[in-house]
């Protein structure tokens, strides 16, 4: 005889969970182990307590209140639609991209070496500095000519409308470079106070 | 029971689940769909009770349950487009509102509350000198207190097995899970809850439960 199986059985058995052949074993077992039944009787009258301690407390008074309560509901107008709310995974969404564009053309072997202490962000005027001050790291760079063009476009339009047509100094503009860590990216930056020279003076100085 | 027939059930619909009289919600439905609002208040006339009585066997806490309840009404409505006809209408809103319990379960915690919001229900039967009307409140007690230590998995198995008078595959419906499991659970809790109130009874004399 062994107890413990039968124990372990019990809990299905109180409620008729077991198969026909569980059930069968499980009640010869029973009939012969005084030990096991009487678990058998203090599952069943635990079982009973459970239903009723468990007895619903609410009566009509409770289920009238809440009828009226979502009948209350249903009747009022619906909550105005939350515009602009953007829900978090969207967001999240969004940085990754931002992230992955950003970062999709950076070189992917060798890193690039970092500026040494000096040579670190340049500044070189054109008046005073050739482009070999560009430090040895990063390669070099085809001129950015269609920048360069719109900048002066601009500054002859200035020309133009300069009312006693003075001729201008020729100065060239100063020309600030970073070199990032990254050899294919190279910031420049072109400042004058005065207006810009004009690079086709055949054309565009001719009255 | 073998695993192809526990495969059947799964797939199965919950159309063994006992149920108020098919025409009773069906006819609600149908005025309801055809714009009468009121039909609404007359099927919950008929699944009211049931379902504030789940709610609070699950949670455990009186004013939970009244707040489940209404969160399961006002689901059910939203959802009611997708109800079909024919179907139990009344195993549609328990699954439901066991979603709802679920839910809140989640915002308070893992744990139900201990049911001593339910304490002044018995205030009727603990009435001064009624030594039998003490004992029942107590044992309420103590069987309440073994609910509220149960997982949270076993306590809703045991509640639609035992008390909603479900069987292990229409729990397991409901549920999502396999009824094997849900025979597992229920199983564990019926032995924790006998195993509470047999250390508790069998606590010296004097001490209460």
């Amino acid at each position: 005889m062994t107890h413990p199986h039968v124990l372990d059985q019990l809990p299905l058995w109180v409620e008729g969970d077991l198969t026909a052949p569980e059930l069968e074993a499980v009640e010869r077992h029973l009939a012969a182990c005084p030990a096991c039944r009487e678990a058998a009787d203090q599952l069943r009258q635990s079982q009973a307590w459970l239903r009723e301690a468990l007895a619903s407390p609410f009566g009509a008074e409770d289920r009238a209140r809440l009828r009226a309560s979502v009948m209350a509901r249903l009747a009022a107008p619906p909550p105005a639609p939350r515009r602009f709310l953007v829900p978090s995974a969207l967001l999240a969404a969004a940085a990754v991209l931002v992230v992955a564009v950003l970062t999709w053309n950076r070189p992917q072997g060798k890193p690039a070496p970092l500026p040494t202490a000096g040579t670190g962000p340049e500044f070189t005027s054109r008046a005073t500095a050739g482009a070999t001050d560009i430090p040895a790291p990063a390669p070099p760079l085809p001129p950015r000519v269609r920048l360069a063009r719109a900048a002066h476009a601009q500054a002859q339009l200035q020309v133009r409308q300069r009312p006693d047509g003075t001729a201008l100094p020729r100065r060239e503009p100063a020309r600030l470079e970073f070199q990032t860590a990254d050899p294919t990216i190279r910031i420049i930056w072109l400042a004058q106070a005065t207006p810009l020279p004009d690079p086709n003076p055949t054309l565009e100085e001719t009255p | 029971m073998c695993p192809a027939t526990e495969a059947v059930l799964m797939e199965g619909e919950l159309s063994s689940l006992p149920d108020a009289p098919v025409s009773g919600p069906d006819q609600a439905i149908r005025r309801l769909r055809a714009g009468d609002r009121e039909a609404f208040a007359d099927l919950m006339g008929l699944t009211e009770a049931r379902v504030l009585a789940l709610a609070w066997r699950i949670l455990g806490d009186r004013h939970l349950a009244e707040d489940a309840a209404q969160e399961t009404y006002l689901r059910a409505f939203r959802s009611l487009d997708h109800f079909r006809l024919g179907e139990p209408f009344e195993a549609w809103l328990i699954r439901i509102a066991v979603n709802v319990c679920r839910d809140l379960g989640r915002k308070r915690g893992q744990q139900p509350v201990a049911l001593a919001s339910l304490d002044g229900l018995e205030a009727g039967a603990t009435a001064p000198g009624a030594e039998e009307a003490v004992l029942l409140d107590q044992r309420r007690a103590l069987v309440r207190q073994a609910l509220a230590t149960l997982p949270q998995g076993e306590r809703v198995a045991l509640v639609l097995r035992d008390l909603e008078g479900l069987t292990s595959e229409e729990a397991a419906r409901i549920l999502g899970l396999r009824p094997a499991t849900v025979r597992s659970q229920v199983a564990s809790a019926r032995a924790k809850v006998q195993a509470h109130c047999a250390r508790r009874l069998a606590a010296p004399k004097g001490g209460r439960p």
